[in-house]
């Protein structure tokens, strides 16, 4: 058990080891050591990308009472090599009236930060690409490029309707970036540390001897696990967030003039991008690489943070199947006016159950400070969006 | 002085490059605010200023200065880019035409004059500071906590200042953007 749980890094040890007595210098062990990180960080996204590609097809069909791809390979399996195929084929179309250089830049500025933000996540007990200090901050930073990349994608197209999706895609992301970003810091607040490390570490251990110490059991961190997750819904452009390339007003956004390839490299980036803040996710607050309950340590801590992260892309894809699109005017009115305070609710919270001593008596604290703001702000927002009898202004 | 290094390139290059690393983004940084300056095309302009903000970042982090860095990422790139990218979207192309035509005559007379007062004032500080006389401190890199801590402690008053003004900023804004009431 132990070998399974420290299996990755002794192989990567061996190899180095096996390298050096060939005689390979110190310094390009070094490089090499790093390439091997890089190389098998990547290749686990990117195959974790071609297996949900198929996945989330297949999960929409079964909630759709369809059948889903089926046809190539054991249960259509082998869907992502065809795609994959088709993709590279196809045609490479770049518009007449376009900005040639922004166009073609536009996919590679989208790949970069998708791939850099994942140096940070700790994917197992000691196995942590990169420890940073600031290893937070470090992924809303990067992520920042993101927008730049949406915002040439559309500019560079000289397509209205890339144009008008990347402006909605933009004022979507700086929106809910804010309570992103908030609810964040109430998980780093309680580790009192930046380092997505020792957050992993500040939630090792149960109560009670089987109850987790995450910290999505606690009332602040409950509020604030779903703030970050509608964020990251919001971010990621996922549905019931998908009106930035909403094909019924705007035929697919930013991503109107792409095809082929550039295409493919969109998806790819904004999937390895859903998995970056899934993993983001499972850190902060479902206790990263920690297992659920004491029995289960066995199974190895990276099993268990790969499995978490499954698991959270496999809710967004639940509800993708399940709800309706936003309108872009109650998407924005939501972030502003019912998540930033309800993160502001569950910052304070947070900081009442630590000057209450972390106990019972914090507990019930902080569940009044959150409670409160959540029923005001709700009846106000369902007495506000009350169905009516609509009318237009412009038609009729 | 060129052997000394080669000699240390060969021996171990990584840690020789290390040092010398701050010099390409430095020149990234110059290179793309030039071209933000020369360039016509206003989007490419915007896009060359979000390149010098990214490498300016870049500079922090070779410098040691990591919380600065992604704080100039975060803030710069994720916010004042699109800022400045949406004002160039959002005004009409006539009203740039006119503001040209009103500018043309003195715009770059002006512009020349700014560029050298600025000049005169940075170089007037660099050359009465007196930490050039002091030789250069080891670069230690200062951990976040003792930044928080600094923020909290000494700085407090600067910071619950710097708080209130953007408060008043975010309150101005809400009001201007408000529907009137029918």
């Amino acid at each position: 058990m132990n070998l399974l749980e420290r299996a990755p890094i002794e192989l990567k040890a061996w190899l180095l080891n096996l390298l050096g007595s060939f005689g390979v210098p110190d310094w390009a062990l070094a490089i090499i050591s790093a390439l091997l990180i890089i190389g098998t960080v990547i290749g686990v996204f990117l195959g974790l990308f071609a297996l949900t590609s198929v996945m989330e097809r297949k999960i929409l069909a079964r909630v759709q009472n369809r059948l889903g791809p089926n046809r190539v390979g054991p249960f259509g399996l082998f869907q992502p090599v065809a795609d994959g195929i088709k993709m590279i084929t196809k045609e490479d179309l770049v518009p007449r009236g376009a900005d040639p250089i922004v166009h073609f830049l536009a996919p590679v500025v989208m790949m970069v930060p998708a791939l850099l933000v994942l140096a940070i996540l700790p994917y197992g007990r000691d196995m942590m690409p990169v420890e940073l200090e600031a290893g937070i901050l470090y992924f809303f930073a990067v992520g920042a490029g993101t927008e730049v990349a949406v915002f040439m994608a559309g500019w560079g197209s000289n397509n209205k309707y890339s144009v008008l999706g990347a402006m909605r895609a933009i004022a979507q992301m700086i929106s809910y970036e804010i309570p992103l970003v908030l609810s964040a810091i109430v998980a780093a607040m309680i580790a009192g540390s930046l380092m997505p490390g020792a957050i992993v570490a500040a939630q090792g251990g149960f109560a009670f001897g089987f109850v987790p110490k995450w910290f999505v059991f606690t009332p602040w961190g409950f509020t604030a696990g779903l703030i970050f997750y509608i964020g990251a819904l919001a971010e990621s452009n996922r549905s019931p967030f998908d009106l930035p390339e909403g094909e019924s007003e705007l035929v697919a956004g930013h991503l109107t003039e792409y095809s082929g390839f550039k295409y493919a490299t969109f998806f790819m980036a904004e999937y390895v991008g859903m998995f970056a803040i899934c993993g983001l996710f499972v850190t902060l607050f479902l206790g990263g690489w920690q297992a659920p309950l004491p029995f289960l340590e066995i199974i190895p801590s990276w099993c268990w943070f790969f499995g978490k992260v499954c698991f959270v892309a496999f809710t967004m894809i639940w509800v993708r199947a399940t709800l309706p699109r936003l309108r872009i005017d109650h998407l924005l009115a939501f972030a502003w006016k019912f998540l930033l305070p309800m993160s502001f609710a569950a910052f304070l919270a947070a900081a009442c159950w630590h000057y209450a001593g972390r106990g019972a008596v914090g507990w019930g604290l902080s569940l009044v400070i959150v409670a409160v703001p959540y029923l005001a702000l709700g009846t106000s927002f369902t007495r506000r969006f009350a169905v009516s009898k609509r009318t237009y202004q412009f038609s009729e | 002085m060129m052997c000394e290094f080669f000699n240390s390139f060969c021996a171990d290059p990584v840690n020789a490059i290390g040092g010398w690393f701050v010099l390409l983004p430095a020149a990234v940084l110059l290179l793309a605010a030039a071209a933000s300056v020369v360039l016509r095309n206003l989007i490419h302009a915007a896009l060359c200023l979000t390149l010098s903000f990214i490498a300016l970042g870049v500079v922090y982090l070779a410098l040691g200065a990591e919380f600065v860095g992604f704080v100039q990422l975060l803030v710069y790139v994720g916010a004042v880019a699109m800022v400045i990218v949406f004002a160039i979207l959002l005004t009409r192309p006539d009203e740039l035409e006119r503001s040209r035509s009103f500018f043309s005559g003195f715009g770059p007379a002006g512009g020349t004059a700014a560029a050298l007062a600025t000049l005169a004032v940075l170089l007037g500080a660099i050359f009465t500071s007196p930490t050039g006389d002091r030789p250069m401190p080891p670069a230690v890199p200062v951990p976040v906590a003792d930044l928080g801590k600094a923020l909290m402690g000494d700085y407090v008053v600067a910071l619950i200042v710097i708080g209130v003004l953007l408060t008043a900023a975010l309150v101005g804004a809400a009001v201007l953007a408000m529907e009137d009431e029918p």
